[in-house]
């Protein structure tokens, strides 16, 4: 069979010489230190270098034994679960707005897509100034209430902090994809449903959020894995993972024990298990959620 | 008949357009104010090049385009301001617009889920429409599974499952292929002889039109061309534009001057006799002219034999005329041919207006 891609190269190389820089992208910074994380993960590595010795599964045992990565383990999967699905969420009803050609939201669409461009620290530092206590917007609720809002003190606070700043930088993306999903639905499909009596709200249960379906999907799969991951930067600026270790999700500590503690072997050991996570539960996704939504248009 | 049938042949109601006019930016009228009337149980074809309005008409009908002037009337009741789910009418889409991620039998029964009648009454009701259109062991499957004819069917009992007092479609049949879109309008004649809803259906196609309507709506640049009886559009054409747009081949239309005693070509060439004056335009449909021995002489371009009967084009004084030869005529091979007009299938047209004139060759 010639698909149509085969005919649009006549020089057989010349795709090769396109696909090279990325695919050596991808493997330079990332299969080849997640190859060395796992290799390493069966070694004890000294601290500054200089000879390593293999230790099978000790470090798996010890590592799997340490109460504190239950917690921040624990902690990861909490702020994963809650922060994708309100990085969808928010999203969501955003591009349900956007979609409906209410007043502005022309202008909505260019603004709500602007945080794609900012760093993940930066928004951290943003944020941060945001939620300050004393500064921020919410300083007002403890003037009247001391003590309401402490996020360097109240681990919650801090946490929620930690969210809403996710949720944010999560927006730009996660409503361009699904606005785009949205219009990409026919316009007869609204009148047909119109036709049948549902109306603006019942048309959006019924008929639109059944049909992105694929979308919300897509971006809850990349938001699970990004939570996972991309929350460093975030917490990295906004809470150190404090106050008293309680925004300290894995990926965190997976840095401050092997840049600050030197334990290379353990940080190498917790990165194996957190990619193997990630791995098993993108599978999972599919597995599950992805058979029920598969119909054809 | 069922009683589906009875429910919706009492339901149909007429529908009354009082000065129904359509602009989007205020100043150019896509529909310019316009009057018909168009009865119960009746089935109407609007019929039209694209462009001509005739799917925003449907659509202000239907309550999906608000109208920018007069009445919409349902029988007594006026709707133009009402929700489409208010006014009782249902509609066929072109592409369909089944919900895909809904079973056929979801599909059906979703108007009636939505306006909450009871799930054991709207079972019945959506397997009434299933047997009568012969989607009863399809009902489990879902749009993505089925094929071009099934999901038509499907779009129309979807349509007709609340016993619509109007039932629109809108070009419904020109996404099939030729073989289905005949086997479809057949059943759609029959389903509209079965429960005679109030129908409305918008086409570009004149054969759809002329098989399938009572009457039928000719709309030119959101103007009524004429509003008749299949018959009467085809054998008595209010304007060119009609003459020119039903039939296969189409009416030919010659450019002629009246001296008042014949109709002339251009180049002198006497056409038929008619008492006017000036010029004005000829129409005679390609089957009606006889071959063979006429005073009009034309020169045959080409010919195209189509088994059943065989269609020439030739050359009348510039013009291009074409003529459709019945089965088993001898045509012969010579190039100039000698035809005959007779005058009882003349039509002529003013030339400015293009409107017919009345009466011209009856004397």
């Amino acid at each position: 069979m010639s698909s149509p891609t085969q005919a649009l190269f006549a020089n057989r190389w010349l795709p090769v010489l396109l696909v090279t820089p990325l695919a050596l992208l991808i493997v330079i910074f990332f299969y080849v230190p997640i190859f060395q994380a796992f290799y390493w993960s069966f070694f004890l590595e000294r601290p500054f270098g200089g000879g390593s010795i293999f230790v099978g599964w000790a470090n798996f045992a010890r590592v799997l034994s340490d109460p504190q990565f239950w917690e921040a383990g624990k902690r990861t999967v909490i702020f994963m679960v809650i922060g994708s699905s309100l990085a969808v969420l928010v999203p969501l009803i955003l591009a349900v707005a956007a979609d409906r050609q209410l007043r502005l939201s022309q202008p909505a669409r260019n603004v709500l897509v602007w945080p794609k461009g900012v760093a993940g620290a930066s928004i951290g530092v943003i944020f941060a100034f945001i939620f300050n206590p004393f500064a921020g917007i919410l300083s007002p609720l403890n003037q009247w209430f001391p003590g309401i809002w402490a996020p360097g003190i109240d681990g919650t606070d801090a946490f929620i902090m930690l969210i809403a700043a996710h949720v944010w930088s999560g927006i730009p993306f996660n409503f361009v994809i699904l606005l785009a999903g949205l219009q990409s639905l026919p316009r007869t499909m609204h009148q047909a449903a119109a036709m049948d009596g549902a109306g603006a709200w019942r048309r959006i249960f019924d008929v639109q959020l059944p049909l992105i379906m694929p979308q919300v999907f897509l971006t809850l799969v990349l938001e699970f894995t990004e939570s996972v991951t991309s929350a460093f930067a975030l917490v990295d600026t906004m809470t150190k993972g404090g106050p008293g270790g309680s925004t300290n999700l894995l990926v965190y500590k997976i840095y401050v024990d092997g840049f600050n503690g030197y334990d290379l072997s353990g940080a190498a050991t917790q990165t194996a298990i957190l990619m193997v996570f990630v791995v098993l539960l993108t599978g999972a996704q599919f597995a599950f959620l992805g058979r029920r939504i598969n119909y054809e248009r | 008949m069922n009683a589906i049938d009875t429910a919706i042949r009492a339901a149909a109601s007429a529908i009354m357009l009082d000065k129904v006019s359509k602009s989007y930016d205020g100043t150019t009228e896509v529909i310019p104010p316009l009057d018909a009337e168009l009865r119960a149980g009746e089935f109407t074809v609007v019929l039209g090049p694209s462009g001509c309005g005739k799917s925003t008409l449907m659509q202000m009908i239907a309550g999906l385009e608000r109208v920018s002037g007069g009445t919409i009337s349902f029988g007594t009741r006026q709707v133009q301001d009402l929700e489409p789910k208010q006014r009782g009418c249902a509609m066929v889409f072109q592409n369909y617009a089944l919900y895909p991620h809904m079973s056929v039998f979801d599909n059906i029964a979703y108007s009636l889920k939505v306006a909450g009648m009871p799930k054991p009454e709207r079972v019945e009701r959506v397997e009434a429409v299933a047997k009568m259109l012969g989607l009863f062991d399809l009902l489990a499957r879902k749009p993505g599974q089925l094929s071009g004819g099934q999901r038509q069917r499907v779009a129309i009992g979807r349509a007709i499952v609340r016993e619509p007092g109007v039932l629109l479609f809108d070009e419904p049949l020109s996404n099939l292929d030729a073989q289905l879109r005949h086997d479809m309008r057949m059943e759609l004649a029959e389903l509209h002889r079965r429960i005679g809803a109030t129908t409305v259906f918008v086409t570009h196609d004149q054969v759809e039109a002329m098989t399938l309507a009572d009457r039928i709506l000719i709309l030119n640049k959101g103007r009524i061309e004429q509003f008749d009886t299949p018959k009467t559009i085809y054998h008595q054409p209010a304007s060119v534009f009609v003459a020119k747009f039903i039939g296969a081949p189409p009416m030919n239309i010659v450019p002629v001057t009246g001296n008042g005693k014949v109709l002339r070509l251009a180049d002198g060439q006497v056409m038929a006799e008619c008492p006017v004056f000036g010029a004005y335009q000829l129409g005679i449909r390609p089957e009606d002219i006889l071959l063979g021995g006429g005073p009009i002489k034309a020169n045959l371009r080409y010919r195209e034999d189509l088994g059943s009967h065989t269609i020439l084009a030739a050359d009348l004084g510039g013009n291009v005329l074409r003529i459709a030869t019945p089965f088993g005529a001898d045509i012969g091979t010579e190039a100039h041919l000698s035809l005959t007009f007779p005058p009882a299938r003349l039509h002529l047209f003013d030339a400015e207006t293009g409107r017919v004139v009345p009466g011209a060759f009856s004397q």
